[in-house]
């Protein structure tokens, strides 16, 4: 049973006059299967907490404790390996390695900390049938459209079966129907998986079809109209 | 700039036309920091070019300058071995070459190239004896000294008793000024040593006490020397006056010296013509003598009778040589008569009881006079064809009597003491006309008695000076001028003073003593002279005078004259153009700035690929900026322009950068060639000459093949799709694995390959590799290299182009290496490049190391040392039953187990590759059949390249040397046959055609030789000489006796037998090195430059390393979103620090492996046909060297990588 709690996280970052605050005290508690969307202007925080949330930047005030641990307090090399077997990352620039192939790329996160076992490849072949990938395992980057890249990126970021999936702007660069695919495919595999997802979007479309939804204004989140 | 493209830009209110200049101006300003870097390239390309054509002028300028300054106002010069008037020098002054200004001045002078000097120094204790042999001796007077060019020396000129030494003679005897040394010189005699009338004793002439006035640097005329080469000469200088004294030749030089006048413009060949016709010898300066020869006697009721009255020509080296004999017969016609008297050693009459032999044989005890009763010993005879008026056998009716060549006429004393009538037979002891191996070999042969003609007693007998009176007629018989003047016997009183050269065996009775003091040297018997030529010609010459019938004796000499003027022959009197000889050789037996351009090879290539990668990625930088121009509407062929025009200012500026920088790269090369890489040359020589021409010429190289390259990075540019440019691709797309373009590549890779193998196989094998000439040999092999490496590239690019196994993620067993590997496939071209640019450096240093050289027992035939002497040593020590008459019996013992093998020798230019002149006369050497012999079973056998020898000689091939071969002319329709190093043959004499190739040789007395390849040696201690047979050395050169060039295996204590042979021929100047010392001197001139190949290797290394780090720098700058990716999603610092290091070293330890595989492939020919070795452990340390060099670069791209912020990467930002 999968839990993340945030109590009071805090985020700034240091200036010329004084340290800017963008997360001003967030409290938060998701358990697996919860799925999340946090809306917000630009420069309201959202990536910041998802950084935070994803452990790719440190908070500077607050806990925050992902199956009861406190991944900052790990070394570097332990905290990105926690990562690793907990978080999954979707980019709206998916990164993509153009010279590997979709199963390779899905594959990408065994090799940090050793190389890809039989059960893996299964999961990734598992994973290609789940996205609608499974005939395009051998396919380079570039010969995917948008829609398919990010099928791609989204099965990446299962491939370790993660207890927190962290997804910024995922139907940034899709169509409206490639978005409703990619959101309904996200959500689909989220509860299969029992998952943790926190999606951070600009789309009311893809925040609506998720099961909360958060607005981040003034460095605090809040339901959106409280 | 024609093509003017215009472009409205819209900045606000500010609104300007843009032409084409405009944009590239604004575009190499915008883009600064890359076209800085290709600039650089193109600097780097530019100055290795420059510095390598800086690197000719340098050795060419150098060369030049030694030149000048060792001969300084001296353009001509003549040696003859014999010596003449010194008034000849006056003379040619006043001919047409002098009055007509073409020269200026000319001297006399005595010049030895083979003296030794010795210094004793004693203190309390010991005496220490310094020896310097083979040095040059000059006799000269003060004009001498004004044909240098240094004031301070032309007031130096020493006197009596005084001798001036350059430096490096005085530093290796260890002497300074007033010091007291003996100086020891070759006497000339009259009869050569290799004759067995020649003594081979007192050939040496000591002038001890002179006392050193000066030591002079050796610089202008303190380095004169008559050959081209770099080394420093050996000098001394003493008083001509002095030395014609004390060589009993008042009045007379053997050298003159000739000046234009213009130190740096030598006289033309025109000239040079003219001068030689003005040259005016006498006969007497010919070394030729005519006496009138007379008899008469007065009968007393019938007046003053003349019986004998001729001009008799003869030589003052006793024998007549051919060329004088036929100019004889031109002058004078059928009156003349030439003559050959030899020594007849017994002769006796065949006893009833043996049958005669005209075969005759080899005489192996002494004659006793119980077997043969009387023996007439050491007699005259005479081979002569009889001529009316002349004799001296004519009938009654005065017609000749003509002898057959198994028949002799004997005088009447004769016939009387040894009771021969007609019909008997003769039998005459006498030596062969030449010694073997210093040895005298006598023989004998029987004659039928077929006349006997009278000769009449002397009434009073000859005294010192005073001739015989005759109170009877003398006969024409009575002639001792029939036999030439020999000192030391001709001259004596009587027949037991005869100084001879041999013991006399044969006891000298009363009677002889008495026809020596009545008719002196004339002869007891005659023969035809066919069959006197077969028995005592030799290559000294085949007759002793010349008869010619009375006439006014002017006229005679007038007419002699006459034909030496008109003949074709120069009688050994030939000037030698020695400065424009000089300046001629002094462009080289190597074009040094091809050679550095050959050797700079790879650094070139090496910067032309830096300047393509630096190039495309500055493209790549700014491809989206080209889509737009595309979508814009310009043509592709308009953006392509605009692209050269930049790339062309760009080139322009790193090629004037690059010419700067090439002063500096070709001075560094110098300090090189002085310093690390002087074994190359030998010796420090160079300075540094620049032209403008090898600045121009770099400059614009640089500029063409920089511009060339870049427009072919352009080009490739330039075809991809606005759609791509804009999306800022403009890599090359993958290809699908059995595509028709691909497979077309592999069949590209696959040909070259093969091309590449052939023609190392064909640079390979000796003959054909040899008949490709040096330059050629080796760009086959550098052409074989860069085909193979071009192809095995071409198969990396085409792999990382094509793509890795699909499936083979679920096999790796590294993923960081397999992530690296598939990372190197991102970017084809630019992985390609890299790894090229390492590949050509491990290429270098591997394939040139393999032909490196260590000195093995086989280049010095098995010898321990050799050595060369001043002056000869006549008994061949390979003999050992010679021993006895050279060593004592001690020593005799001590050598029974040594070999020591004896070899004639020519002076001559050092044609090794130690001597960077071009050798035009190269040295010879005269192998004795001892020397053929030796290798039938020597356990070291020298190491051939290639030879003619068929099987019979195949085990041995010196047998194509064999004395017992007949002799050749030298002529085009008869060459010599010649072993040659394959170094000297290839590098220094430029003799491409391998075996059976003819070549000629001009020598100093104007004779020209046709040699014939026969053998070709590898890598051997006998570089730079031509190694002939010794039959036809004496054929070629018959006025050089004994051997001089030693060779000898130890089998005692260390230095023992140095010491000895050191010891027993000190005053001959002999000096014993060892061989192993000197096969690490020849071998290190093909090292050197292979050190200095290797080292422009690790330069074009060092561009490699620069080029893999930017590329590697680039490549994380383009990646740094993935890499972040790569961060977030688990990845720890360390282990993408891992796999970007691991990048590196798959490029890296791809090139290498790229580079020593080409290398393997192209040296391998070598390795199996010829003497290549394969690359030793030495090597593989180099290249791990490199790898830690390249891993220092790559860790550069990792301290980037860790560094790169991985919240903006993800983000795109």
């Amino acid at each position: 049973m999968a839990q993340l709690v945030l109590n009071d996280l805090k985020k700034e970052y240091p200036t010329r006059s004084e340290p800017l605050e963008i997360l001003k005290g967030i409290d938060l508690e998701l358990n697996s299967g919860d799925n999340l969307a946090v809306i917000g202007p630009s420069g309201s925080g959202k990536s910041t907490l998802l950084n935070v949330l994803g452990t790719l930047d440190h908070p500077t005030g607050g806990t925050y404790t992902l199956n009861e641990v406190d991944p900052f307090t790990l070394a570097e090399d332990k905290l990105a390996a926690f990562r690793n077997s907990n978080i999954g990352f979707i980019f709206q620039e998916h990164h993509l390695l153009p010279q590997l192939s979709v199963l390779e790329n899905i594959l990408i996160p065994t090799m940090a900390n050793g190389k890809p076992t039989a059960d893996d490849v299964a999961r990734a072949a598992t994973l290609m049938e789940r996205v609608g990938l499974a005939n395009r395992a051998h396919h380079r980057p570039s010969e995917l459209s948008g829609g398919e890249r990010e099928r791609v990126a989204v099965a990446r970021a299962l491939i370790c079966t993660p207890a927190l999936i962290l997804a910024d702007e995922p139907t940034g660069n899709l169509d409206r129907k490639n978005a409703q695919q990619i959101g309904e495919l996200l959500l689909e595999i989220q509860q299969a998986e029992e998952m943790i997802l926190v999606v951070v979007t600009h789309s009311n479309e893809l925040a609506n079809m998720l099961g909360r939804k958060l607005e981040i204004n003034d460095g605090c989140l809040a339901t959106p109209g409280a | 700039m024609t093509d003017v493209w215009r472009l409205q830009v819209r900045n606000g209110e500010d609104s300007r036309n843009m032409n084409n200049k405009r944009f590239v101006l604004r575009s190499l300003i915008h883009h600064w920091r890359i076209n800085l870097t290709v600039a650089l390239g193109v600097a780097a390309a530019t100055a290795v070019l420059t510095g390598a054509l800086l690197i000719g002028d340098s050795m060419r300028g150098s060369l030049k300058s030694l030149t000048l300054g060792r001969l300084g106002l001296i353009d001509e010069i003549m040696v003859t071995p014999h010596f003449f008037r010194e008034q000849l020098v006056d003379e040619l002054e006043a001919s047409d070459a002098f009055q007509a200004d073409r020269y200026q001045r000319a001297t006399a002078a005595i010049l030895f190239p083979q003296g030794t000097l010795e210094h004793s120094s004693t203190d309390d204790v010991n005496t220490d004896l310094n020896v310097a042999s083979n040095i040059l001796v000059l006799g000269v007077n003060e004009q001498f000294w004004s044909f240098g060019q240094t004031e301070r020396l032309q007031s130096i000129q020493p006197a009596e008793d005084e001798i001036i030494l350059n430096q490096p003679l005085a530093k290796e005897l260890q002497v300074s000024v007033g010091d007291t040394i003996t100086l020891r010189l070759p006497e000339d005699k009259q009869v050569n040593a290799d004759s067995p009338l020649g003594s081979q004793d007192d050939r040496i002439r000591s002038i001890p006490r002179l006392t050193v006035s000066a030591i002079i640097p050796a610089e202008d005329l303190g380095r004169f020397s008559l050959a081209s080469s770099q080394q420093v000469p050996l000098n001394a200088y003493v008083n001509l006056t002095f030395l014609q004294d004390e060589l009993d030749q008042e009045g007379k030089a053997n050298a003159i010296l000739v000046s234009g006048g213009d130190i740096d413009n030598p006289p033309g060949t025109d000239a040079s013509a003219i001068l030689q016709s003005s040259l005016q010898p006498t006969i007497d300066d010919l070394g030729l003598l005519l006496t009138d020869v007379t008899l008469d006697w007065e009968a007393e009721d019938q007046g003053n009778s003349v019986v004998l009255n001729y001009h008799s020509l003869s030589s003052v080296k006793m024998m007549l040589d051919d060329t004088t004999v036929s100019l004889a017969n031109t002058a004078l016609g059928d009156n003349a008569q030439p003559v050959l008297t030899y020594l007849a050693n017994a002769m006796m009459k065949v006893p009833d009881d043996q049958s005669p032999s005209f075969e005759g044989g080899i005489v192996e005890r002494k004659r006793e006079p119980d077997t043969y009763g009387e023996i007439v010993p050491y007699s005259m005879i005479t081979a002569t064809d009889s001529k009316p008026g002349l004799g001296p056998l004519l009938d009654a009716n005065g017609e000749p009597v003509l002898i057959n060549d198994n028949e002799v006429v004997i005088n009447s004393w004769l016939a009387n003491d040894l009771e021969l009538s007609l019909g008997d037979f003769l039998r005459i002891d006498y030596f062969e006309p030449e010694t073997t191996h210093g040895q005298t070999v006598e023989r004998w042969i029987d004659l039928k008695v077929v006349e006997i003609f009278d000769i009449t007693e002397p009434q009073r007998p000859y005294g010192r000076r005073r001739k015989a009176l005759y109170d009877q007629p003398p006969t024409l018989l009575n002639d001792p001028d029939l036999t030439p003047e020999v000192p030391g016997v001709t001259d004596q009183d009587s027949i037991n003073d005869w100084d001879l050269p041999f013991a006399t065996v044969n006891r000298i009775r009363g009677q002889d003593d008495d026809y020596w003091n009545n008719h002196r040297t004339t002869p007891k018997a005659f023969v035809s002279l066919n069959l006197g030529k077969k028995l005592w010609g030799s290559r000294f010459g085949n007759h002793t005078t010349v008869r010619i019938p009375f006439s006014d004796s002017e006229l005679v000499a007038d007419k002699l004259q006459e034909a030496v003027s008109n003949s074709n022959e120069s009688f050994g009197m030939t000037f030698i153009p020695i400065k424009r000889d000089g300046l001629r050789a002094a462009s080289g037996s190597t074009p040094f700035d091809g050679l550095f351009l050959g050797l700079s090879l790879f650094v070139i290539a090496s910067a032309l690929m830096l300047i393509v990668v630096l190039f495309k990625l500055g493209i790549q930088q700014r491809a989206s900026q080209l889509g737009v121009l595309l979508a814009l509407g310009l043509r592709r062929k308009q953006i392509s322009r605009l692209l050269i025009y930049e790339a062309t200012v760009v080139s322009s500026i790193g090629a004037a950068l690059g010419v700067v920088v090439g002063i500096g790269y070709g001075k560094l090369m110098l300090v090189g060639l002085s310093t690390w890489w002087v074994d190359a040359i030998v010796t420090s020589f160079l300075s540094f000459h620049i032209t403008f021409r090898s600045l121009l010429i770099g400059y614009l190289l640089g500029v063409l093949i920089s511009a060339g390259t870049i427009v072919w990075a352009i080009r490739k540019t330039s075809r991809l799709t606005a759609r791509r440019l804009l999306s800022g691709r403009t890599e090359d797309q993958t290809l699908p694995a059995g595509s028709p373009l691909k497979r077309r590549r592999i069949n590209v890779a696959v040909t070259l390959f093969v091309m590449g193998m052939t023609l190392a196989v064909v640079a390979a094998i000796p003959d054909l590799g040899t008949s490709l000439g040096s330059e050629g040999q080796a760009g086959a092999f550098v052409g074989a290299g860069f085909l193979v490496l071009t192809a095995l590239l071409l198969r990396i690019r085409s792999l990382l182009r094509g793509g890795w196994n699909a499936h083979s993620i679920q096999r790796i067993h590294m993923p960081l290496s397999w992530l690296a590997s598939r990372n190197a496939g991102r970017n084809p071209g630019r992985s390609t490049l890299t790894i090229g640019l390492m590949a050509m450096a491990s290429f270098l240093i591997v394939a040139m190391g393999a032909f490196k050289l260590t000195p093995s027992e086989s280049g010095r035939g098995g010898f321990t040392y050799w050595g060369l002497s001043s002056m000869p040593i006549y008994e061949n020590l390979a003999q050992h039953d010679l021993h006895d008459r050279v060593f004592e019996k001690e020593i005799v013992d001590q050598l029974s187990t040594e070999t020591i093998l004896c070899l004639r020798f020519k002076p001559g230019d050092d044609a090794s590759c130690s001597n960077v002149y071009q050798a035009a006369r190269p040295r010879v050497l005269g192998v004795p059949q001892s020397f053929v012999s030796h290798f039938d079973e020597a356990e070291t056998p020298f190491t051939w390249g290639a030879n003619s020898a068929d099987d019979e000689k195949a085990a041995n091939p010196w047998h194509l040397l064999s004395s017992s071969a007949l002799t050749h002319s030298g002529s085009a329709k008869d060459p010599v046959p010649v072993v040659i190093d394959k170094n000297t043959a290839m590098y220094s004499l430029k003799l491409y055609g391998g075996i059976g190739q003819v070549f000629d040789v001009t020598y100093e007395d104007g004779h020209t030789v046709h040699f014939k390849v026969v053998g070709l040696l590898a890598n051997s201690i006998l570089q730079g000489s031509l190694l002939v047979s010794e039959q036809d050395f004496k054929q070629l050169f018959p006025h050089i006796s004994g051997y001089r060039f030693l060779l000898a295996t130890e089998q005692q204590a260390e230095g023992t037998l140095r010491s000895i042979l050191e010891n027993r021929f000190r005053d001959q100047g002999l000096d014993m090195q060892s061989t192993q010392t000197l096969l690490m001197e020849l071998l290190a001139v093909q090292n050197t430059y292979i050190s200095a190949f290797q080292s422009l290797g690790a330069l074009g290394l060092l561009l490699g390393t620069f080029g893999l780090a930017t590329v590697q720098l680039r490549s994380i700058l383009e990646r740094r979103g993935e890499l972040a990716l790569m961060k977030a999603t688990g990845f720890s610092p360390a282990r993408l620090a891992k796999m970007v290091l691991c990048e590196n070293i798959v490029l890296l330890s791809t090139g290498l492996v790229t580079g020593v595989l080409s290398a393997l492939f192209a040296v391998l020919p070598h390795i199996i046909f010829a003497a290549a070795s394969p690359p030793g452990i030495e090597l593989f340390v180099m290249l791990i060297v490199i790898l830690i060099v390249g891993v220092g670069s790559g860790l550069l791209a990792v301290r980037v990588t860790l560094q790169a912020p991985l919240i903006p990467a993800l983000r795109g930002e």
